[in-house]
């Protein structure tokens, strides 16, 4: 073996690439020739520069989970958020049954014209707040709780801002015990809304946001439903809806803090 | 083996499908950062690996997780390249990883640390021996697995990685004569 044969393969032999026999030929040549012994040094000196830690690079620490969102997001697409219906499995009779009681209460309630005005708003919001808690619900069933994750709200606010087009009021209010943990595209009907998601302690909360203020909550009230406590308000031209299974207190608390960032 | 027999709904098939290439996600993200030099679009650019990787697992063609996983990082950066039509290696004079063209004294004295000017001619290699160069040397990927990743012949790896070494062993000296000056 001459220098330019010993040229056309010494990556393959730095790379263990070659065969036991052409291996040694290259090793004896290396031995007598102090040129390609230079020549194979300094490669041995640059692989070990390219295989220090230093040069590798490190991704953020949301990226995993960032990644698990939207393959869950595949899965479970926004668009059929329905679809959680029947996996709960719920028994033949309990649809119809349900309908019955329903259209029994409707005639009732209709019977009492004197209600209608308390009947048509409340019914709205029943309806509503099923939409809610069953959003709420899905949220944490389906491992699903938020598409972008991060306790910034710099971080969170910035991800709304390219997929809505209105912009919701994002706080951190860890100080006072509600760590902002993420945000998440969802529907309430067909109207695309931003949930804003916070934990306090052990509890999530789910804080749902959509422009206007059609929706006429019953001020000051908290609803229950289900084990989970909602309570709705208008602000800034925005309709919002916190549900949690926190207690009622910690949801006052919440919504207060939202109260007085949002007209800071 | 199973899989192939018994129906996996998408619940089971996404855990199997983490269990299995989530742990490969260092390696992605560290291929993906020096192909498109910019840590927000290497977040996106796996992030979209994984998407296509998934709509594709159980197809899976490639000898190990690894090699298939790192093909399609790979793909999702050239295309992203491609699309940003950035010209590729030492032409990209506007890369954050460039020596200035005057030096101030920390940036000088960061260059004459060898692991500094090794990351600088990196990044201005071209992409082709850039990619297998990573892939060799901090993925410790043999031959065979980086032709199935770059989709060349064997023959055409061993090309590039003793070009691309060669080609990095010069810049790295021209660095070192122009910091002498």
């Amino acid at each position: 073996m001459n220098c330019s044969d010993l040229h056309e393969c010494i990556d393959p032999f730095l790379d263990n690439e070659v065969d036991l026999t052409t291996a040694q030929k290259i090793q004896r040549h290396l031995d007598e020739c102090a040129a390609c012994e230079g020549c194979f040094a300094s490669r041995l000196a640059l692989r070990h520069c390219l295989q220090t830690p230093q040069l590798r690079f490190v991704p953020t620490a949301d990226l995993r989970a960032r990644i698990h969102a939207q393959l869950q997001k595949e899965i479970y697409p926004p668009s059929t958020h329905f679809n959680w219906l029947p996996r709960f499995q719920f028994p033949n009779w309990i649809l119809p049954t349900l309908a019955g009681a329903a259209a029994v209460l409707i005639f009732w309630f209709g019977s009492a014209p004197f209600l209608s005005q308390l009947r048509s708003s409340s019914r709205a919001n029943g309806a509503l707040i099923e939409q809610l808690v069953s959003n709420h619900l899905r949220s944490l069933a389906a491992d699903h709780l938020f598409d972008v994750a991060s306790s910034d709200q710099h971080t969170v606010k910035p991800w709304f801002a390219g997929k809505l087009n209105f912009s919701p009021p994002v706080f951190d209010l860890s100080e006072h015990g509600f760590k902002l943990i993420g945000g998440r595209l969802d529907y309430v009907g067909d109207i695309e809304v931003a949930a804003v998601i916070f934990q306090h302690q052990n509890h999530y909360i789910n804080l749902f946001v959509w422009p206007g203020n059609q929706s006429n909550p019953l001020p000051n009230t908290i609803f229950q439903r289900e084990g989970l406590n909602l309570y709705g308000w208008v602000a800034n031209g925005l309709t919002l809806w916190a549900v949690t299974d926190a207690e009622p207190e910690a949801l006052k608390a919440f919504v207060q803090l939202e109260k007085e960032r949002m007209t800071e | 083996m199973k899989a192939s027999v018994l129906p996996m709904n998408d619940q089971e098939r996404l855990t199997r499908f983490e269990s299995e290439l989530l742990p490969l996600m260092n390696d992605a993200y560290n291929l993906a950062r020096w192909l498109v030099k910019n840590d927000q679009d290497a977040h996106d650019m796996v992030q979209e690996a994984y998407l296509r990787a998934f709509k594709f697992f159980g197809g899976m063609r490639a000898a190990t997780s690894k090699a298939w996983l790192l093909r399609i990082v790979r793909n999702v950066c050239y295309d992203h390249l491609r699309e940003r039509q950035v010209p590729s290696g030492a032409s990209d004079s506007n890369q954050e990883e460039l020596p200035d063209a005057d030096p101030s004294p920390e940036a000088a004295l960061e260059i004459k640390s060898e692991i500094a000017a090794v990351r600088k001619a990196l990044a201005n290699l071209p992409d082709d021996f850039r990619t297998v160069l990573v892939l060799r040397e901090m993925e410790e990927l043999s031959y065979r697995e980086i032709s199935e990743i770059t989709q060349v012949p064997i023959g055409t790896v061993m090309s590039r990685l003793a070009r691309g070494r060669q080609h990095l062993t010069d810049l790295l000296r021209e660095m070192r004569a122009k910091d002498l000056l």
